[in-house]
């Protein structure tokens, strides 16, 4: 199974991946008092705004995420763009 | 990280490091204890401070518990002169245990009165490691107030890491660091498994720099058992951890001990004839 693991990289459902998932949030609460509701509510907020000017914006596929490094620690959206089937047409 | 400070008069002055968790039971006091003898096995002079007033340990992890007379809060209230107080190892000369009181609470001190006794042993030893009490309180910040550099020790469990987190924050905001860290007790079996936290997974979550690592290793028990600090035994995993990481503290080039990942063929073979070697 570890020989898998090394392999594949560790199973998403591992216990050691979900401690590190809990640990995340629960880390970003403790340091920037940030809780998963508003996490979610910063989301919704994101997608509002950007759909202003980026329909094509897929607003349940918004991933806002922070990492931590040294210096500083790091939130980040990844915002995917539904490809559109035809591009828009210039004037 | 070369260590070596010049105070006013131009006498080279130790490092104080203190050695914290914020969790209870991690292993800061097993932590200081191998530290502080592997540092003096290398011909350093090294003083061990139990800071943790009221809960004293340090000593018969050390095996010095009959030999103390006077302990911090003595020196501290003036009832004794710091050289009454250090208890000198059993084994290494150059190695001086300061116990903590027993009998008072952690307000018997203040943080000033720990800088000054930092001051005063780093004018005596080339390194001071405080073992800090558990905790984010006066206790913590008193262990903290003299230090030079802060090690922070954890095991890779969600509740240590989430309260080594909180440590860092503290460390930072008291201009104490960066802090650098401890993983103890890893299970390297587990870790292959994906159940429990590996060293990556704790480095990306606290983000700061990794001193050492030290397996899960019962040889630790034992020692503690006889007073005897692991890393005299060469048979010890967790021992061998610790003189790594005394490497690297003294400013060695070495990289972090690897964890052997599984039991190695002559192990399996002595455990087959049911003799183990660790």
């Amino acid at each position: 199974m570890s020989f898998f693991n090394g392999l594949f990289g560790r199973k998403r459902d591992s216990s050691a991946e979900l401690a590190k998932q809990r640990l995340l949030t629960v880390l970003i609460d403790d340091r920037y008092k940030l809780t998963p509701e508003m996490m979610a509510q910063l989301k919704a907020d994101l997608a509002e705004v950007l759909q202003r000017y980026l329909p094509a914006i897929d607003a349940e596929q918004i991933e806002v995420t922070l990492s931590r490094g040294e210096a500083h620690d790091l939130l980040k959206a990844d915002v995917p763009l539904r490809r559109a089937a035809e591009p828009p047409s210039k004037r | 990280m070369d260590g070596k400070r010049l105070s006013v008069s131009g006498v080279i002055m130790g490092r104080v490091i203190t050695v914290t968790s914020g969790k209870g039971g991690v292993g800061k006091t097993t932590t200081t204890a191998n530290l502080g003898t592997a540092l003096a096995m290398r011909g350093a002079r090294v003083a061990v401070v139990d800071a943790d007033i009221g809960l004293r340990n340090l000593d018969v992890v050390m095996g010095l518990e009959n030999r103390i007379v006077y302990d911090l809060v003595d020196v501290v209230e003036g009832r004794a002169r710091l050289r009454q107080a250090l208890i000198k190892d059993k084994r290494l000369p150059e190695l001086c245990l300061l116990p903590a009181a027993q009998t008072r609470d952690k307000d018997a001190v203040n943080a000033q009165q720990m800088i000054d006794l930092t001051q005063q042993l780093r004018a005596e030893f080339d390194f001071v490691l405080i073992d800090s009490p558990a905790g984010i309180e006066a206790g913590f910040r008193n262990a903290i107030a003299g230090a030079d550099e802060v090690i922070i020790v954890t095991t890779p469990e969600v509740s240590a890491v989430r309260d080594a987190d909180r440590i860092v924050g503290l460390i930072e905001a008291a201009e104490k660091g960066p802090a650098s860290l401890i993983i103890n007790r890893i299970k390297p079996r587990l870790v292959s498994r994906g159940e429990m936290l590996s060293v990556e997974d704790v480095l990306e979550l606290l983000a700061i720099s990794l001193l050492g690592i030290v397996p899960e290793d019962e040889t630790i028990v034992i020692a503690t058992n006889r007073g005897e600090a692991a890393v005299y035994d060469p048979n010890s995993l967790a021992g061998r951890a610790y003189i790594n990481i005394a490497q690297r503290l003294a400013g060695e080039d070495v990289p972090v001990m690897a964890i052997p990942d599984q039991q190695g063929v002559l192990d399996r073979l002595l455990s087959l004839f049911g003799r183990r070697r660790t």
